[in-house]
Protein backbone atom coordinates (compact mmCIF):
# COMPACT_ATOMS: atom_id res chain seq x y z
CA UNK A 1 0.00 0.00 0.00
CA UNK A 2 2.31 2.89 1.25
CA UNK A 3 4.32 1.45 -2.28
CA UNK A 4 1.08 2.26 -4.21
CA UNK A 5 0.87 5.40 -2.36
CA UNK A 6 4.28 6.80 -3.38
CA UNK A 7 4.05 5.65 -6.69
CA UNK A 8 0.98 7.30 -7.08
CA UNK A 9 2.45 10.51 -5.77
CA UNK A 10 5.45 10.48 -8.19
CA UNK A 11 2.94 9.51 -11.05
CA UNK A 12 -0.37 10.62 -10.27
CA UNK A 13 -0.11 14.11 -8.72
CA UNK A 14 1.67 15.90 -11.19
CA UNK A 15 -0.49 14.90 -13.75
CA UNK A 16 -3.18 15.89 -11.76
CA UNK A 17 -1.88 19.42 -10.55
CA UNK A 18 -1.25 20.24 -14.06
CA UNK A 19 -5.17 19.68 -14.93
CA UNK A 20 -5.99 21.94 -11.71
CA UNK A 21 -4.19 24.78 -13.17
CA UNK A 22 -5.13 24.28 -17.06
CA UNK A 23 -5.80 27.52 -18.11
CA UNK A 24 -8.92 26.84 -20.59
CA UNK A 25 -10.59 24.52 -17.45
CA UNK A 26 -10.20 27.33 -14.77
CA UNK A 27 -12.21 29.69 -17.06
CA UNK A 28 -14.52 26.93 -17.42
CA UNK A 29 -14.57 26.76 -13.69
CA UNK A 30 -14.62 30.35 -12.64
CA UNK A 31 -17.40 31.25 -15.39
CA UNK A 32 -19.70 28.87 -13.80
CA UNK A 33 -18.85 30.28 -10.14
CA UNK A 34 -19.97 33.62 -11.67
CA UNK A 35 -23.73 32.53 -12.59
CA UNK A 36 -24.05 30.21 -9.58
CA UNK A 37 -26.62 33.20 -8.29
CA UNK A 38 -28.29 33.40 -10.96
CA UNK A 39 -28.80 28.92 -11.11
CA UNK A 40 -29.75 29.35 -7.30
CA UNK A 41 -32.80 32.25 -8.00
CA UNK A 42 -33.76 30.17 -10.83
CA UNK A 43 -34.06 27.14 -9.09
CA UNK A 44 -35.64 29.02 -5.14
CA UNK A 45 -38.27 30.39 -8.04
CA UNK A 46 -38.70 27.06 -9.23
CA UNK A 47 -39.16 25.52 -5.68
CA UNK A 48 -41.31 28.57 -4.36
CA UNK A 49 -43.86 27.48 -7.21
CA UNK A 50 -43.89 24.42 -6.81
CA UNK A 51 -44.57 24.48 -3.08
CA UNK A 52 -45.50 27.59 -1.12
CA UNK A 53 -47.63 29.56 -4.43
CA UNK A 54 -49.13 25.84 -4.69
CA UNK A 55 -50.33 25.49 -1.55
CA UNK A 56 -51.69 28.47 -0.97
CA UNK A 57 -54.39 29.23 -3.40
CA UNK A 58 -54.07 33.31 -2.37
CA UNK A 59 -50.35 32.88 -3.48
CA UNK A 60 -51.39 31.38 -6.96
CA UNK A 61 -51.40 34.68 -8.66
CA UNK A 62 -47.68 35.20 -7.98
CA UNK A 63 -46.47 32.55 -10.27
CA UNK A 64 -45.79 34.15 -13.14
CA UNK A 65 -42.87 36.04 -11.17
CA UNK A 66 -41.20 32.53 -10.60
CA UNK A 67 -41.37 31.56 -14.64
CA UNK A 68 -40.22 35.16 -15.16
CA UNK A 69 -37.36 34.56 -13.08
CA UNK A 70 -36.83 30.69 -14.53
CA UNK A 71 -36.71 32.37 -18.44
CA UNK A 72 -33.90 34.70 -16.91
CA UNK A 73 -31.55 32.56 -15.37
CA UNK A 74 -31.61 28.53 -15.68
CA UNK A 75 -33.34 28.97 -19.77
CA UNK A 76 -30.23 31.23 -20.58
CA UNK A 77 -27.94 28.86 -18.47
CA UNK A 78 -25.47 28.80 -22.08
CA UNK A 79 -25.68 32.32 -23.12
CA UNK A 80 -24.58 33.28 -19.52
CA UNK A 81 -21.96 30.87 -19.38
CA UNK A 82 -20.86 31.51 -23.19
CA UNK A 83 -20.11 35.47 -21.52
CA UNK A 84 -18.76 34.89 -18.43
CA UNK A 85 -16.19 31.81 -19.41
CA UNK A 86 -14.90 33.84 -22.04
CA UNK A 87 -14.85 37.07 -19.42
CA UNK A 88 -12.25 34.93 -17.07
CA UNK A 89 -10.72 33.46 -19.73
CA UNK A 90 -9.75 36.45 -21.47
CA UNK A 91 -8.75 37.83 -18.21
CA UNK A 92 -6.59 35.31 -17.20
CA UNK A 93 -4.62 36.76 -20.42
CA UNK A 94 -4.34 40.01 -18.80
CA UNK A 95 -6.48 41.24 -22.34
CA UNK A 96 -9.53 43.13 -22.39
CA UNK A 97 -12.28 41.08 -20.30
CA UNK A 98 -15.44 42.83 -21.00
CA UNK A 99 -14.19 43.48 -25.04
CA UNK A 100 -13.74 39.40 -25.13
CA UNK A 101 -17.07 38.57 -23.49
CA UNK A 102 -19.26 40.34 -26.04
CA UNK A 103 -17.09 39.07 -29.00
CA UNK A 104 -18.10 35.63 -27.81
CA UNK A 105 -21.59 36.22 -27.31
CA UNK A 106 -22.05 37.92 -31.06
CA UNK A 107 -19.98 35.10 -32.23
CA UNK A 108 -22.58 32.60 -30.33
CA UNK A 109 -25.37 33.93 -31.48
CA UNK A 110 -23.54 34.15 -35.27
CA UNK A 111 -23.85 29.86 -35.02
CA UNK A 112 -27.19 30.04 -34.38
CA UNK A 113 -29.77 29.90 -37.71
CA UNK A 114 -32.32 32.70 -37.83
CA UNK A 115 -35.16 31.19 -38.18
CA UNK A 116 -36.79 28.26 -36.30
CA UNK A 117 -39.19 25.78 -37.97
CA UNK A 118 -42.56 27.22 -38.31
CA UNK A 119 -42.07 30.10 -36.54
CA UNK A 120 -40.25 31.24 -39.45
CA UNK A 121 -37.45 33.75 -39.73
CA UNK A 122 -36.31 35.87 -36.83
CA UNK A 123 -36.55 33.25 -34.17
CA UNK A 124 -34.25 31.83 -31.88
CA UNK A 125 -35.14 28.47 -29.76
CA UNK A 126 -34.63 28.40 -26.50
CA UNK A 127 -32.77 24.94 -26.66
CA UNK A 128 -29.76 27.61 -28.42
CA UNK A 129 -29.76 29.04 -24.95
CA UNK A 130 -30.68 26.28 -22.15
CA UNK A 131 -28.22 24.01 -21.06
CA UNK A 132 -28.89 21.68 -24.31
CA UNK A 133 -26.30 24.07 -25.88
CA UNK A 134 -23.93 24.20 -23.57
CA UNK A 135 -20.72 22.10 -25.22
CA UNK A 136 -21.40 24.34 -28.27
CA UNK A 137 -21.06 27.66 -26.27
CA UNK A 138 -18.24 26.67 -24.30
CA UNK A 139 -16.56 25.54 -27.51
CA UNK A 140 -17.00 28.68 -29.13
CA UNK A 141 -16.32 30.78 -26.16
CA UNK A 142 -12.99 29.33 -25.83
CA UNK A 143 -12.61 29.32 -29.25
CA UNK A 144 -13.34 33.13 -30.11
CA UNK A 145 -11.55 34.28 -26.99
CA UNK A 146 -8.04 32.53 -28.06
CA UNK A 147 -8.81 33.84 -31.06
CA UNK A 148 -9.47 37.56 -29.83
CA UNK A 149 -6.36 37.17 -27.41
CA UNK A 150 -4.17 35.94 -29.72
CA UNK A 151 -4.97 38.86 -32.57
CA UNK A 152 -4.39 41.63 -29.28
CA UNK A 153 -1.83 40.06 -28.16
CA UNK A 154 0.23 40.44 -31.64
CA UNK A 155 -1.23 43.95 -32.11
CA UNK A 156 -2.99 43.35 -34.72
CA UNK A 157 -4.42 46.68 -34.69
CA UNK A 158 -4.84 49.37 -37.22
CA UNK A 159 -2.75 51.81 -37.63
CA UNK A 160 -3.72 55.64 -37.91
CA UNK A 161 -2.05 58.47 -39.99
CA UNK A 162 0.04 60.38 -38.02
CA UNK A 163 -1.73 63.73 -36.81
CA UNK A 164 -4.61 61.26 -35.04
CA UNK A 165 -4.71 61.56 -31.39
CA UNK A 166 -3.12 57.95 -30.11
CA UNK A 167 -6.17 57.43 -27.82
CA UNK A 168 -8.54 57.57 -31.06
CA UNK A 169 -5.62 54.24 -32.97
CA UNK A 170 -6.32 52.12 -28.87
CA UNK A 171 -10.23 52.64 -29.24
CA UNK A 172 -9.59 50.61 -32.59
CA UNK A 173 -7.63 47.94 -31.06
CA UNK A 174 -10.43 45.46 -30.80
CA UNK A 175 -12.00 46.07 -33.94
CA UNK A 176 -9.75 43.78 -36.02
CA UNK A 177 -9.48 40.58 -33.60
CA UNK A 178 -13.08 40.85 -32.30
CA UNK A 179 -14.05 41.35 -36.61
CA UNK A 180 -11.55 38.31 -36.93
CA UNK A 181 -13.52 36.33 -33.97
CA UNK A 182 -16.84 36.89 -35.29
CA UNK A 183 -16.40 36.27 -38.75
CA UNK A 184 -14.87 32.93 -38.26
CA UNK A 185 -18.03 31.72 -36.94
CA UNK A 186 -20.19 33.51 -39.30
CA UNK A 187 -18.00 31.30 -42.05
CA UNK A 188 -18.19 28.48 -39.78
CA UNK A 189 -21.81 28.46 -39.91
CA UNK A 190 -21.85 28.72 -44.19
CA UNK A 191 -19.55 25.80 -44.33
CA UNK A 192 -21.61 23.99 -42.14
CA UNK A 193 -24.96 24.18 -43.81
CA UNK A 194 -23.25 23.73 -47.07
CA UNK A 195 -22.23 20.28 -45.82
CA UNK A 196 -26.09 19.80 -45.28
CA UNK A 197 -25.88 20.12 -41.18
CA UNK A 198 -28.31 22.70 -39.25
CA UNK A 199 -25.60 24.24 -37.33
CA UNK A 200 -23.21 23.89 -35.53
CA UNK A 201 -25.26 23.48 -31.97
CA UNK A 202 -26.68 20.27 -33.75
CA UNK A 203 -23.85 18.68 -34.96
CA UNK A 204 -21.87 19.15 -31.56
CA UNK A 205 -25.24 18.38 -29.54
CA UNK A 206 -25.78 15.41 -31.55
CA UNK A 207 -22.43 13.76 -32.10
CA UNK A 208 -20.87 15.17 -28.87
CA UNK A 209 -22.92 16.32 -25.60
CA UNK A 210 -26.19 13.63 -26.12
CA UNK A 211 -23.77 10.56 -26.25
CA UNK A 212 -21.53 11.90 -23.47
CA UNK A 213 -24.91 12.71 -21.51
CA UNK A 214 -26.05 9.53 -22.38
CA UNK A 215 -22.91 7.87 -21.00
CA UNK A 216 -22.73 10.21 -17.48
CA UNK A 217 -26.37 9.04 -16.53
CA UNK A 218 -25.13 5.74 -16.59
CA UNK A 219 -24.39 4.71 -12.85
CA UNK A 220 -21.02 3.64 -13.41
CA UNK A 221 -19.78 6.95 -14.70
CA UNK A 222 -21.48 8.36 -11.71
CA UNK A 223 -19.58 5.81 -9.69
CA UNK A 224 -16.36 6.24 -11.57
CA UNK A 225 -16.84 10.58 -10.80
CA UNK A 226 -17.97 10.18 -7.40
CA UNK A 227 -14.82 7.82 -6.68
CA UNK A 228 -12.25 10.13 -9.09
CA UNK A 229 -12.80 13.02 -6.63
CA UNK A 230 -11.65 11.09 -3.68
CA UNK A 231 -8.59 9.48 -5.46
CA UNK A 232 -7.85 13.06 -6.21
CA UNK A 233 -8.31 14.05 -2.01
CA UNK A 234 -5.86 11.07 -1.25
CA UNK A 235 -3.08 12.88 -2.23
CA UNK A 236 -4.06 16.39 -0.80
CA UNK A 237 -5.68 17.76 -3.96
CA UNK A 238 -9.43 19.30 -4.00
CA UNK A 239 -10.69 16.69 -5.87
CA UNK A 240 -13.90 18.47 -6.44
CA UNK A 241 -12.28 21.54 -7.81
CA UNK A 242 -10.16 20.31 -9.94
CA UNK A 243 -13.44 18.39 -11.64
CA UNK A 244 -15.55 21.19 -11.43
CA UNK A 245 -15.76 21.99 -14.92
CA UNK A 246 -15.96 18.44 -15.84
CA UNK A 247 -19.16 17.95 -13.24
CA UNK A 248 -20.68 21.12 -14.29
CA UNK A 249 -20.76 20.51 -18.29
CA UNK A 250 -22.06 16.97 -17.52
CA UNK A 251 -24.14 17.32 -14.65
CA UNK A 252 -25.41 20.63 -14.92
CA UNK A 253 -27.65 20.38 -18.06
CA UNK A 254 -28.98 17.48 -16.92
CA UNK A 255 -30.42 19.48 -13.63
CA UNK A 256 -31.67 22.08 -16.08
CA UNK A 257 -33.17 19.63 -18.09
CA UNK A 258 -35.22 18.22 -15.15
CA UNK A 259 -35.74 21.53 -13.68
CA UNK A 260 -37.29 22.86 -17.37
CA UNK A 261 -39.36 19.46 -17.37
CA UNK A 262 -40.69 20.21 -13.75
CA UNK A 263 -41.20 24.12 -15.11
CA UNK A 264 -43.68 22.22 -17.62
CA UNK A 265 -45.56 20.02 -15.42
CA UNK A 266 -43.44 16.62 -17.13
CA UNK A 267 -41.66 14.20 -14.77
CA UNK A 268 -37.90 15.09 -14.65
CA UNK A 269 -35.98 12.85 -17.12
CA UNK A 270 -32.51 12.37 -15.27
CA UNK A 271 -31.40 10.34 -12.26
CA UNK A 272 -28.24 12.20 -11.56
CA UNK A 273 -27.73 15.41 -11.67
CA UNK A 274 -25.03 18.60 -10.16
CA UNK A 275 -26.67 18.61 -6.92
CA UNK A 276 -27.15 14.75 -6.61
CA UNK A 277 -23.63 14.43 -5.16
CA UNK A 278 -23.83 16.94 -2.94
CA UNK A 279 -27.13 15.70 -1.68
CA UNK A 280 -26.30 12.07 -1.18
CA UNK A 281 -22.61 11.25 -1.53
CA UNK A 282 -20.75 14.49 -0.16
CA UNK A 283 -22.09 14.16 3.14
CA UNK A 284 -20.14 16.12 5.29
CA UNK A 285 -17.58 16.78 2.35
CA UNK A 286 -16.09 14.88 0.00
CA UNK A 287 -15.91 11.14 1.01
CA UNK A 288 -18.93 11.70 3.45
CA UNK A 289 -16.42 12.62 5.94
CA UNK A 290 -19.44 13.61 8.57
CA UNK A 291 -19.55 9.71 8.28
CA UNK A 292 -16.08 9.52 9.09
CA UNK A 293 -16.41 11.65 11.73
CA UNK A 294 -19.36 9.62 13.64
CA UNK A 295 -17.31 6.37 13.22
CA UNK A 296 -14.28 8.27 14.85
CA UNK A 297 -16.43 9.23 18.01
CA UNK A 298 -17.66 5.34 18.14
CA UNK A 299 -14.44 3.40 17.26
CA UNK A 300 -11.04 5.41 18.06
CA UNK A 301 -11.22 4.60 21.72
CA UNK A 302 -7.13 5.21 22.23
CA UNK A 303 -6.52 7.24 19.38
CA UNK A 304 -6.96 11.01 21.51
CA UNK A 305 -5.46 12.96 18.06
CA UNK A 306 -8.01 11.29 15.91
CA UNK A 307 -10.57 12.61 18.90
CA UNK A 308 -9.46 16.07 18.67
CA UNK A 309 -9.46 16.43 15.21
CA UNK A 310 -13.06 14.85 14.71
CA UNK A 311 -14.43 17.14 17.81
CA UNK A 312 -12.90 20.24 15.49
CA UNK A 313 -14.03 18.93 12.86
CA UNK A 314 -17.41 17.85 13.24
CA UNK A 315 -19.51 21.86 13.61
CA UNK A 316 -17.52 22.36 9.89
CA UNK A 317 -18.65 18.78 8.44
CA UNK A 318 -22.15 20.19 9.39
CA UNK A 319 -21.88 22.78 6.75
CA UNK A 320 -19.84 20.31 4.14
CA UNK A 321 -16.67 21.53 4.82
CA UNK A 322 -13.89 19.38 5.75
CA UNK A 323 -9.83 20.38 5.09
CA UNK A 324 -9.54 20.16 8.74
CA UNK A 325 -10.16 16.49 8.62
CA UNK A 326 -8.33 15.83 5.23
CA UNK A 327 -4.85 17.49 6.90
CA UNK A 328 -5.70 16.95 10.36
CA UNK A 329 -6.48 13.27 10.61
CA UNK A 330 -4.89 13.12 7.99
CA UNK A 331 -7.25 11.07 5.77
CA UNK A 332 -4.49 12.67 2.89
CA UNK A 333 -1.43 10.03 1.96
CA UNK A 334 -2.81 7.68 4.64
CA UNK A 335 -2.60 4.34 3.71
CA UNK A 336 -5.07 2.95 6.34
CA UNK A 337 -7.97 5.42 5.20
CA UNK A 338 -7.50 5.16 1.49
CA UNK A 339 -9.63 2.18 1.16
CA UNK A 340 -12.97 3.53 2.61
CA UNK A 341 -12.39 6.56 1.35
CA UNK A 342 -12.32 5.64 -2.21
CA UNK A 343 -14.98 2.55 -1.79
CA UNK A 344 -17.55 5.07 0.20
CA UNK A 345 -18.96 7.29 -2.60
CA UNK A 346 -18.83 4.60 -5.18
CA UNK A 347 -21.33 2.96 -2.65
CA UNK A 348 -23.38 5.88 -1.63
CA UNK A 349 -23.97 6.36 -5.43
CA UNK A 350 -25.20 3.03 -6.01
CA UNK A 351 -27.61 3.46 -3.20
CA UNK A 352 -28.90 6.79 -4.09
CA UNK A 353 -29.42 6.16 -8.24
CA UNK A 354 -31.26 2.62 -6.93
CA UNK A 355 -33.44 4.74 -4.59
CA UNK A 356 -33.73 7.28 -7.34
CA UNK A 357 -34.46 5.52 -10.29
CA UNK A 358 -36.46 2.87 -8.59
CA UNK A 359 -39.05 5.83 -7.95
CA UNK A 360 -38.36 5.56 -4.20
CA UNK A 361 -37.20 9.05 -3.50
CA UNK A 362 -37.93 12.38 -5.61
CA UNK A 363 -35.03 13.17 -8.75
CA UNK A 364 -33.31 16.38 -7.89
CA UNK A 365 -33.72 18.99 -10.10
CA UNK A 366 -33.37 22.25 -6.99
CA UNK A 367 -29.77 24.17 -7.58
CA UNK A 368 -28.92 23.95 -3.87
CA UNK A 369 -25.71 26.00 -1.90
CA UNK A 370 -22.89 23.04 -1.57
CA UNK A 371 -22.79 23.88 2.35
CA UNK A 372 -26.52 23.04 2.63
CA UNK A 373 -25.95 20.07 5.73
CA UNK A 374 -26.67 16.44 5.33
CA UNK A 375 -30.65 15.89 5.03
CA UNK A 376 -31.45 19.57 4.08
CA UNK A 377 -29.77 19.65 1.28
CA UNK A 378 -31.83 16.68 -0.38
CA UNK A 379 -35.15 17.45 1.23
CA UNK A 380 -34.47 21.16 -1.06
CA UNK A 381 -32.59 19.40 -4.32
CA UNK A 382 -35.88 17.06 -4.63
CA UNK A 383 -37.75 20.20 -4.35
CA UNK A 384 -39.21 20.65 -0.85
CA UNK A 385 -41.98 18.66 -1.93
CA UNK A 386 -44.39 15.79 -0.47
CA UNK A 387 -41.88 13.18 -1.09
CA UNK A 388 -38.37 15.29 -0.18
CA UNK A 389 -38.72 13.80 3.33
CA UNK A 390 -37.60 10.17 1.49
CA UNK A 391 -34.77 11.97 -0.53
CA UNK A 392 -33.69 13.07 3.19
CA UNK A 393 -34.23 10.11 5.01
CA UNK A 394 -31.77 8.25 2.10
CA UNK A 395 -28.93 10.93 2.81
CA UNK A 396 -29.48 10.09 6.56
CA UNK A 397 -29.37 6.09 5.67
CA UNK A 398 -26.07 6.64 3.20
CA UNK A 399 -24.64 8.11 6.43
CA UNK A 400 -25.26 5.65 8.44
CA UNK A 401 -23.68 2.94 5.69
CA UNK A 402 -20.58 5.17 5.32
CA UNK A 403 -20.25 5.08 9.51
CA UNK A 404 -20.20 1.49 8.78
CA UNK A 405 -17.55 1.55 5.88
CA UNK A 406 -15.25 3.60 8.13
CA UNK A 407 -16.18 2.05 11.46
CA UNK A 408 -13.75 -1.03 10.71
CA UNK A 409 -10.90 1.00 9.23
CA UNK A 410 -11.20 3.08 12.01
CA UNK A 411 -11.01 0.35 14.16
CA UNK A 412 -7.82 -0.89 12.64
CA UNK A 413 -6.21 2.05 13.40
CA UNK A 414 -7.15 2.01 16.98
CA UNK A 415 -5.73 -1.06 17.68
CA UNK A 416 -2.40 -0.62 16.19
CA UNK A 417 -1.72 2.37 18.30
CA UNK A 418 -2.71 0.34 21.29
CA UNK A 419 -0.33 -2.11 20.17
CA UNK A 420 2.48 -0.02 19.30
CA UNK A 421 2.15 1.92 23.32
CA UNK A 422 2.10 -2.32 24.52
CA UNK A 423 5.28 -2.75 22.87
CA UNK A 424 7.11 0.90 24.52
CA UNK A 425 5.99 0.14 27.46
CA UNK A 426 7.59 -3.55 27.71
CA UNK B 1 0.26 46.38 10.08
CA UNK B 2 0.44 43.49 7.58
CA UNK B 3 -1.62 42.53 5.17
CA UNK B 4 -2.46 38.93 5.30
CA UNK B 5 -4.41 36.89 2.39
CA UNK B 6 -5.38 33.46 2.93
CA UNK B 7 -6.70 31.25 -0.57
CA UNK B 8 -8.32 28.16 -0.34
CA UNK B 9 -11.50 26.66 -3.01
CA UNK B 10 -14.14 28.03 -2.20
CA UNK B 11 -12.85 30.32 1.11
CA UNK B 12 -14.99 28.53 3.61
CA UNK B 13 -12.34 26.57 5.35
CA UNK B 14 -9.85 29.17 5.38
CA UNK B 15 -12.12 31.58 6.79
CA UNK B 16 -12.21 29.78 9.98
CA UNK B 17 -8.35 29.82 10.29
CA UNK B 18 -8.74 33.74 9.88
CA UNK B 19 -10.73 33.78 13.08
CA UNK B 20 -7.93 32.07 14.61
CA UNK B 21 -5.10 33.40 13.52
CA UNK B 22 -6.96 37.06 14.19
CA UNK B 23 -7.64 35.89 17.93
CA UNK B 24 -3.94 34.95 18.15
CA UNK B 25 -2.94 38.29 16.94
CA UNK B 26 -5.18 39.52 19.24
CA UNK B 27 -3.35 38.06 22.15
CA UNK B 28 0.39 39.28 21.20
CA UNK B 29 -0.89 42.26 20.42
CA UNK B 30 0.13 42.40 16.74
CA UNK B 31 -1.41 44.55 13.98
CA UNK B 32 -2.74 42.56 11.08
CA UNK B 33 -5.26 42.30 8.54
CA UNK B 34 -6.56 38.65 7.45
CA UNK B 35 -8.54 37.45 4.93
CA UNK B 36 -10.38 34.64 3.22
CA UNK B 37 -11.14 34.43 -0.22
CA UNK B 38 -11.73 31.85 -3.16
CA UNK B 39 -9.23 31.34 -5.82
CA UNK B 40 -11.56 32.53 -8.11
CA UNK B 41 -12.20 36.21 -6.13
CA UNK B 42 -8.33 36.35 -6.32
CA UNK B 43 -8.24 38.69 -9.13
CA UNK B 44 -10.30 41.07 -7.09
CA UNK B 45 -8.48 40.73 -4.18
CA UNK B 46 -4.60 40.82 -5.35
CA UNK B 47 -3.11 44.72 -4.77
CA UNK B 48 -1.46 45.20 -1.49
CA UNK B 49 -1.39 42.16 0.17
CA UNK B 50 2.28 41.32 2.08
CA UNK B 51 1.69 37.27 1.71
CA UNK B 52 -0.61 35.28 0.43
CA UNK B 53 -1.18 31.59 2.19
CA UNK B 54 -2.53 28.84 -0.42
CA UNK B 55 -4.74 26.17 1.56
CA UNK B 56 -2.67 23.01 0.86
CA UNK B 57 -5.25 21.62 -1.01
CA UNK B 58 -5.24 23.98 -3.51
CA UNK B 59 -1.23 23.63 -3.95
CA UNK B 60 -1.34 22.99 -7.71
CA UNK B 61 -1.95 26.43 -8.35
CA UNK B 62 1.18 27.76 -6.86
CA UNK B 63 2.80 28.19 -9.95
CA UNK B 64 0.40 30.21 -11.75
CA UNK B 65 -0.28 32.58 -8.47
CA UNK B 66 3.28 32.76 -8.13
CA UNK B 67 4.10 33.97 -10.98
CA UNK B 68 1.11 36.83 -10.61
CA UNK B 69 2.06 38.08 -7.61
CA UNK B 70 5.87 37.71 -7.12
CA UNK B 71 5.58 40.89 -9.34
CA UNK B 72 3.67 42.51 -7.43
CA UNK B 73 6.34 42.16 -4.12
CA UNK B 74 3.78 39.55 -2.75
CA UNK B 75 5.46 36.44 -0.67
CA UNK B 76 3.21 33.60 -1.96
CA UNK B 77 3.45 30.06 0.45
CA UNK B 78 1.14 27.23 1.19
CA UNK B 79 -0.04 26.57 4.34
CA UNK B 80 1.70 23.60 6.66
CA UNK B 81 -1.14 21.02 6.35
CA UNK B 82 -1.01 19.76 9.94
CA UNK B 83 -1.44 23.57 10.96
CA UNK B 84 -3.73 23.40 8.65
CA UNK B 85 -5.74 20.71 9.33
CA UNK B 86 -5.79 21.32 13.00
CA UNK B 87 -6.55 25.12 12.57
CA UNK B 88 -3.57 26.13 14.19
CA UNK B 89 -3.90 29.76 13.92
CA UNK B 90 -0.88 30.70 15.91
CA UNK B 91 1.72 28.65 14.33
CA UNK B 92 0.36 30.00 10.61
CA UNK B 93 0.40 33.50 11.79
CA UNK B 94 3.78 33.47 13.43
CA UNK B 95 5.04 31.82 10.82
CA UNK B 96 3.53 34.39 8.10
CA UNK B 97 4.69 37.08 10.53
CA UNK B 98 8.35 35.77 9.88
CA UNK B 99 8.38 35.40 6.32
CA UNK B 100 7.68 38.48 5.60
CA UNK B 101 10.21 40.15 8.25
CA UNK B 102 12.72 37.83 6.81
CA UNK B 103 11.97 38.89 3.13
Amino acid sequence: MNRFISFMERKFVPVAAKIGGQRHLVAIRDGFVAIMALILAGSTGLVLKNTLFKWIPALGGLIPICDQVWWGSLAIMTLLVVFTVSYSLAKSYEVDALAAGIVAVGSYFATLPQSYGDAGWGFVHWQYLNATGLFTGLLVALIATEIFVKLVKKDVTIKMPEGVPPAVGRAFAAVIPGMTAIFTFGILFLIINKLGGNSLYDVIYQTVQKPLQGLSQGVGSAMLAAMLINLFWSFGLHGANILDPIMNALYLPALEANAAAIQQGLAAPNVITRVFFDSYIHLGGSGATLALIIAIFIGAKKRKEYREVAKLSAPLGLFQINESVMFGLPVVLNPMLFIPFIITPGVLTLIAYLATASGLVPPTYVAIPWISPVGIGAFLATGAGSGSWRAALLAIVNLVVAIFIYLPFIKLADRQVSKKTETSSK
Amino acid sequence: MYNILLVCSGGMSTSLLVTKMEKSAKDQGIEVSIKAIGEADLKNNSENIDILLLGPQVKYILPRIKEKMESKGTIVDVINTVDYGTMNGEKVLNHAISMIQNK
